[in-house]
């Protein structure tokens, strides 16, 4: 299955949805992440908050191929988007284990074949490598085998790159 | 000198950012101050205090390998804020995360001093914990064991009406002494970083982990999530299946 995440807007959302199986549109209407585990340890791949991230770890989680199109935000994800990953670690399950020599949750799921990630807007060459760091331990820790990152100035350009 | 210490958990109290927080105001000199950043609400009196902020210490545990999307969101109003108040404050980080390598926390630590740079606030360094939920378990645990020592130290006493009774003392002491122990990586570290903060000097990036070898540490998180999940009830409700 292949997903999109993205914060391009609703305009967008529309053409990418013909572009994949599943599109989520990171749009910011939901809340950010309590840290409470309820999602590992009281009610299962389920979010305790009741707004459209509630069941979206669900949907991360059968994506075979994650794309994620994102503004860059200090060599980070953008507001919206790093919410929705926070709030979808339902996708994993609460037991450890070890992966590539670290500590890692047991996945709920298969493992991912790639996770590619659009970056757009302003970004310096440290940020770059902060960003492609990242992606590959986000990689690591949700089972991903490969990774791309991509740059771009501009959003239309990250979008038109699909 | 003024010190803000941020602390970045959402959770109300018994965060391990908040444990930590503790622990570090504990070496460092001056006045000292503590906010929770848990949402905009608390954006307004954040900037507040740091108007007049000599150094800034986030407290912070680490979400999916980066900062929790609130602190994030905190970051791009307090850019402009810096920029625009001609305010350059050293800015220390604390980070936790669940996983026993404190080294997880590298990919936080290079946002935030990207943020840093971009703030144009004096970015200088931080330390990157492991096993922060963990540790924050034990805290947790010598608190009660504590509070219930002292408990039956008072009953005894009024029982008895000796009040001078070593004996409950020495009984704790070795839970006080296992606590030091799992800790101590983490207690050096901010001992360190507190006294880089009292001279407002760079202490770069060092990561620590509660003192416990990982082949024990992945069972012991196993059945802590177990118990947990057996209370909540997610145990019963398929806990790993494919939902």
């Amino acid at each position: 299955m292949k997903v999109i995440l993205h914060d391009l807007g609703l305009q967008s959302h529309e053409q990418l949805l013909t572009k994949c199986d599943e599109a989520l549109f990171a749009d910011g209407k939901y809340a950010p992440c309590q840290g409470c585990f309820g999602c590992w340890t009281k009610h299962p791949a389920e979010c305790f908050i009741k707004d459209k991230l509630q069941k979206a770890c669900r949907v991360l989680g059968r994506a075979d191929e994650l794309i994620i199109i994102t503004k860059n935000l200090y060599g980070a994800y953008s507001v919206p988007i790093k919410n929705v990953m926070d709030r979808t670690i339902g996708a994993s399950t609460p037991l450890s284990t070890f992966r590539g020599w670290e500590m890692h949750h047991v996945l709920r799921y298969k493992k991912h074949r790639l996770m590619k990630v659009l970056v757009y807007g302003d970004i310096t060459d440290k940020e770059k490598e902060t960003f492609t760091y990242m992606v590959k331990r986000n990689a690591l820790n949700d089972g991903y085998k490969k990774t791309e990152v991509l740059f771009f100035t501009s959003a239309e350009e990250a979008e038109a790159a699909l | 000198m003024k010190t803000l210490f941020i602390n970045c958990s959402p959770k109300k109290s018994f965060s391990a950012s908040s444990y930590l927080a503790a622990f570090q105001r504990l070496f460092v000199k001056g006045e000292k101050v503590t906010k929770k950043l848990r949402n905009k609400t608390d954006y307004a009196g954040m900037f507040q205090e740091l108007q007049d902020a000599d150094t800034v210490v986030l407290c912070m545990p680490l979400y999916v390998d980066g900062l929790p999307s609130h602190v994030l969101a905190f970051f791009e109003e307090a850019e402009p804020f810096f920029l625009e108040n001609g305010l350059r404050p050293n800015l220390y980080c604390i980070a936790n995360n669940g996983f026993i390598e404190g080294r997880q926390n590298e990919s936080l630590m290079r946002v935030v001093e990207n943020f840093c740079q971009r703030a144009g606030i004096n970015w200088q360094g931080g330390v990157g914990i492991g096993g922060g939920v963990m540790l924050n378990v034990t805290r947790v645990i010598l608190m009660v064991q504590a509070a219930i020592f002292f408990a039956l130290y008072l009953i005894s006493g009024i029982q008895t009406g000796k009040f001078w009774n070593t004996g409950y003392l020495a009984a704790f002491l070795p839970n006080a002494g296992v606590f030091l122990f799992l800790n101590a990586g983490v207690i050096s570290f901010l001992l360190l970083m507190g006294l880089h903060i009292n001279k407002a000097s760079f202490f770069g990036k060092h990561y620590t982990r509660i003192l416990i070898p990982s082949l024990v540490f992945v069972p012991c998180a196993n059945v802590f999530f177990f118990i947990l999940s057996l209370f909540q009830g997610g145990l019963f409700r398929g806990w790993l299946a494919k939902k």
